[in-house]
C-alpha cells in the first residue's frame, strides 16, 4: 500500500546521495530489504560528480545474476552518487514530492519492512531517536554529542534496544551515526554493549566496510 | 477587387525595395571604387605608402620566411613584440586620426588600431577604414597590454598597434547577412529592434554564416563527436570499415529509399548500412563500426529529420546476451559525453551564449529501463496506451520529462520492445514472444539510436520475413549470409547531427548539419 498500485512493473526507488556523505543508514535499510524483498540493487555516478571512490561504487555489493532482467523483480533500489546538498529520494514522481534528509528517506524504508509502532507515544520516541541522531550525533559539536551519548546510555538501561523490546529503526540510525561521527571507542557502559548486540545482528556489515 | 487592389500595390511596392536596394548596392560599389581610385592619387605623396595598400593576388610568386601569428596565441606575454598575421576584418570604426579595427580569427578576435603618428599617415588610416567587412587582411603590429579589458573581444588583455596593413583578399561591400545579427540570441533582437537572421537566409549563405563564433563552436564540437566516437571504439577493439552507398536491394521495405538510375537498371542509396555491418560480422570481423552518409527518401519537414545524414554505426558478434551490445555502445556514449564535458567547454559556453540550455547530464552506468515499466510511468501519468503499442513522439517526449524528473538524467536505454513494432530481423524475447530483445536510446527525450539484437539463423529470419509478408527473393543474399555459420550478433545506429543537436539542446537539426539536405533544400 505504501508504494500505491501495482502497474505490472518494477517498483524502483531512486535514491540521490552526495558521496562526501555516505548514508550509511539507508545502506543498512537496503541490506534489510534484500532479506524481505527481491530486490535489483543499482549504483550510478551522476555526471555532476566526478571520481566516486570504487568502493562506494559497489557499495550495494555485487550484481545479482538475474539483474539482466528487471521484471523479475519486486523492487528497484537505485543509488545515484550526484551533487546533491541533502539525501534525496524518488519513488513516483507523479504522485509524491521527492523526500529529502536521510532521516525521512530511512523512515519510508523502514516501514516496507516493519509497520512502525501503533502506540504513538512509541512512534514519537522512535522519531525523536531519528532526529537526535541526525542532528546532534551526525552534525552536533562535541559538547552536543555528549549529551546524546548520556540519553542513550540511560534509555539503553531501561532495555535492550532503544524503544524497548524490539530493534527498531531507532537503533538503526543511532548505530550508523555513531559509527559515522566516530565516537563509539569513547561510550559509556551501556551503550557500548548495545553496539556489541547490534553488531551481532550482521545488519551493519555494509555500512562497517564503507567505513574502512 | 480591393484585394486584387491591395495584391497588385504590394506587388509594387516590393518591386519598389528592390530597385531602391540595387540602387543603394550600386551606390556603395561606386562609392568604395571612388575611395580607392582617391587613395591611390593620394599615397603617389604619403610617406607611409608602402606600409599598406591592395596587395597582388597571391599566385604563390614568393615564398616569405614570415610567421604569421596566430590570434588566440596573442597574450600579454607577446606585449611589445613586433608579429604579423592575417586575419577577417571583424568590424572597423573611424574616429578622426585613428581607426578601430576587430581583427578575427575563427572564434577569436582582437582589437586593432591604427593611429595617425610617424608609423602611419592619414591616408593610412583613411585607408584602413575604408577596407570592407569580412576583407582578408596581413597586418603588422606591436602587441600592447591595455589597462582595461577589451570586453567585446576575445582577446581582453592585449591590443594591437598596426604599423602595415595590406588586403590580401576583398570582400565585396555589402553581404547578404551580418555576423552580429546571426548570433544574436532569438528574442534579444526583438526588444532593442535590432535585426535577428531566419533559419532559411542563414541556410541560403551558409558560407558566411558558418563563420561565426556559434557555428564554429558547434562543428568544432562535431568533429568532436566523431573523434571520441572513434577512439573509443578503436580501444575496444573494433574495426572501422567502409561499405557501397549504392545498393541493389532496400534492405527494409523500398517505401523510404531514393532510386538512382545505374546504366540500365535502376539502384537506391542505402538507408543504412546494416546488411553490410551484418555481413562483416558473418565474415569474422566481430567488432565494426562505420562513418558515413545516410539517405532517407522520408518527405517529412521536421525539426529532426534530414534526407541525408551521417550515421555513426556499430555492429558486434557477442558471447551469451544482447546487453554485451548495449554496455558497449552506452559505455560509448558516456565516453563521448565525457570528453565533450572535459574538453569541449569553450564551444559549449560559445553555443549557450546564442541558445541558452541546460547542461546535458547523464548516468554511468547508463539507465536501463524496460518497455514495461515505461508504460507503467506513462500508464501513471494518465497517459492511455496499450501494452505493445509503439511509443508516439509526444509520449517518447513525456517518457523523457518523467525519466528525468525521477532519474536526473537526459541519456536512457528502453529495453524490450514489442516485437510487433520492430522489424522483421529482430531477435523475439525467449521468455515472452510479444516482447524481443531490441532497444532504442534517447536523449533529451528524443530517439538517437535504434538497435537489437538481430536473428542469425537463416530459417528463423525467413520465418520472421514471412510473417513480414517480405518477397523472399528480394532479400536472398541477406538471408544467405546467415547459413554458413554465423555468430550472435547485435548493434544499432546514431544520426551524427541529432546527437550534436541534442547534447547542445538545440533546437533544429539542420543546425548542426554543415549543408542540410532536406526535402525542401538541395543547396548550397
Amino acid at each position: 500500500a505504501l508504494l500505491g498500485k501495482d502497474l505490472g512493473a518494477l517498483r524502483d526507488i531512486v535514491i540521490n546521495a552526495n558521496p562526501a556523505q555516505p548514508p550509511l543508514s539507508l545502506l543498512v535499510l537496503h541490506g534489510l530489504l534484500c532479506q524481505r524483498y527481491r530486490v535489483l540493487s543499482t549504483v550510478h555516478v551522476h555526471s555532476s560528480v566526478s571520481n566516486v571512490p570504487p568502493q562506494l561504487v559497489s557499495c550495494l555489493g555485487p550484481r545479482h545474476a538475474d539483474s539482466y532482467a528487471r521484471h523479475m523483480f519486486q523492487l528497484g533500489f537505485t543509488l545515484i552518487w550526484k551533487d546533491v546538498p541533502k539525501v534525496q529520494m524518488k519513488f513516483s514522481v507523479r504522485n509524491m514530492c521527492p523526500i529529502e534528509g536521510e532521516a525521512n528517506v530511512a523512515r519510508f524504508l523502514f516501514k516496507l519492512l516493519a509497520p512502525y509502532p501503533s502506540d504513538p507515544a512509541a512512534a514519537t520516541t522512535v522519531d525523536s531517536w531519528l532526529d537526535m541522531a541526525f542532528f546532534q550525533l551526525a552534525e552536533g559539536s562535541p559538547k552536543e554529542r555528549a549529551a546524546v551519548l548520556r540519553a542513550l546510555n540511560s534509555a539503553l538501561g531501561r532495555g535492550p534496544w532503544l524503544s524497548g523490546a524490539e530493534f527498531s529503526l531507532a537503533d538503526v540510525a543511532c548505530y550508523c551515526c555513531l559509527l559515522q561521527s566516530g565516537s563509539t571507542s569513547s561510550a559509556p557502559a551501556n551503550v557500548q554493549q548495545w553496539i556489541k548486540s547490534c553488531e551481532n545482528l550482521g545488519h551493519f556489515s555494509p555500512a562497517k566496510r564503507l567505513l574502512q | 477587387a480591393a484585394e486584387e487592389d491591395q495584391q497588385a500595390q504590394s506587388k509594387k511596392a516590393l518591386k519598389k525595395q528592390q530597385k531602391e536596394a540595387e540602387k543603394a548596392a550600386k551606390k556603395a560599389e561606386k562609392q568604395a571604387k571612388l575611395v580607392c581610385c582617391v587613395f591611390y592619387f593620394l599615397s603617389s605623396q604619403d610617406f607611409a605608402k608602402d606600409r599598406y595598400g591592395v596587395s597582388v593576388m597571391v599566385q604563390s610568386q614568393q615564398k616569405l620566411d614570415r610567421v604569421l601569428v596566430q590570434v588566440q596565441h596573442l597574450t600579454p606575454e607577446k606585449a611589445d613584440q613586433v608579429i604579423w598575421l592575417r586575419a577577417r576584418v571583424h568590424t572597423s570604426r573611424a574616429k578622426g586620426k585613428q581607426c578601430f579595427l576587430v581583427l578575427r580569427q575563427q572564434q577569436f578576435n582582437v582589437q586593432a588600431l591604427i593611429a595617425v603618428g610617424d608609423r602611419a599617415s592619414k591616408q593610412m588610416v583613411k585607408f584602413a577604414a575604408a577596407i570592407t567587412k569580412e576583407s582578408i587582411v596581413d597586418v603588422e603590429a606591436v602587441v600592447r597590454k591595455v589597462e582595461q579589458k577589451i570586453e567585446s573581444c576575445s582577446q581582453q588583455d592585449v591590443e594591437l598597434h598596426v604599423e602595415r596593413i595590406f588586403v590580401i583578399s576583398q570582400a565585396e561591400p555589402r553581404l547578404p547577412l551580418q555576423l552580429e545579427d546571426a548570433v544574436r540570441p532569438d528574442g534579444e533582437g526583438e526588444e532593442e529592434g535590432r535585426a535577428t537572421v531566419n533559419q532559411d537566409t542563414k541556410l541560403d549563405n551558409r558560407v558566411i554564416d558558418l563563420r561565426t563564433t556559434t557555428s564554429q563552436a558547434i562543428f568544432r564540437l562535431q568533429s568532436g563527436v566523431c573523434q571520441l566516437f572513434r577512439d573509443t571504439l578503436t580501444n575496444k577493439g573494433f574495426v572501422e570499415i567502409q561499405t557501397p552507398k549504392i545498393i541493389s536491394a532496400a534492405s527494409e521495405g523500398g517505401a523510404n529509399v531514393f532510386t538512382v538510375s545505374y546504366f540500365k537498371t535502376s539502384a537506391y542509396l542505402a538507408q543504412s548500412p546494416q546488411l553490410y555491418k551484418q555481413m562483416c560480422i558473418c565474415a569474422d570481423f566481430d567488432k565494426v563500426f562505420c562513418v558515413g552518409p545516410v539517405f532517407r527518401a522520408e518527405d517529412s519537414n521536421t525539426h529532426r529529420h534530414l534526407t541525408e545524414f551521417v550515421g555513426l554505426d556499430i555492429e558486434m558478434a557477442f558471447n551469451y546476451h544482447y546487453h554485451e551490445v548495449i554496455d558497449s555502445i552506452t559505455d560509448t556514449m558516456v565516453q563521448i559525453f565525457k570528453g565533450l564535458r572535459d574538453n569541449f567547454q569553450t564551444e559549449i559556453q560559445t553555443v549557450n551564449k546564442q541558445f541558452p540550455s541546460e547542461p546535458f547530464k547523464f548516468l554511468e552506468p547508463t539507465l536501463r529501463l524496460e518497455y514495461t515499466e515505461a508504460v507503467a510511468m506513462l500508464h501513471e501519468a494518465g497517459v492511455e496506451m496499450g501494452d505493445e503499442e509503439d511509443l508516439s513522439t509526444p509520449n517518447e517526449k513525456l517518457l523523457g520529462r518523467l525519466v528525468k524528473e525521477k532519474y536526473d538524467t537526459d541519456f536512457y536505454v528502453l529495453d524490450k520492445y514489442p516485437l510487433a513494432v520492430r522489424p522483421f530481423y529482430t531477435m523475439p524475447d525467449p521468455n515472452n514472444p510479444k516482447y524481443s530483445n531490441s532497444y532504442d536510446m534517447f536523449m533529451r527525450g528524443e530517439e538517437i539510436l535504434s538497435g537489437a539484437q538481430r536473428i542469425h539463423d537463416a530459417q528463423l529470419l525467413t520465418e520472421r520475413a514471412n510473417h513480414h509478408q517480405i518477397d523472399l527473393e528480394k532479400i536472398k543474399s541477406y538471408i544467405d549470409s546467415f547459413r554458413y555459420g554465423a555468430p550472435p550478433h547485435g548493434g544499432g545506429g546514431i544520426g551524427l547531427e541529432r546527437v550534436c543537436m541534442l547534447y547542445l539542446g538545440l533546437h533544429n537539426v539542420r543546425q548542426t548539419s554543415m549543408f542540410p539536405r532536406d526535402p525542401k533544400r538541395l543547396t548550397p
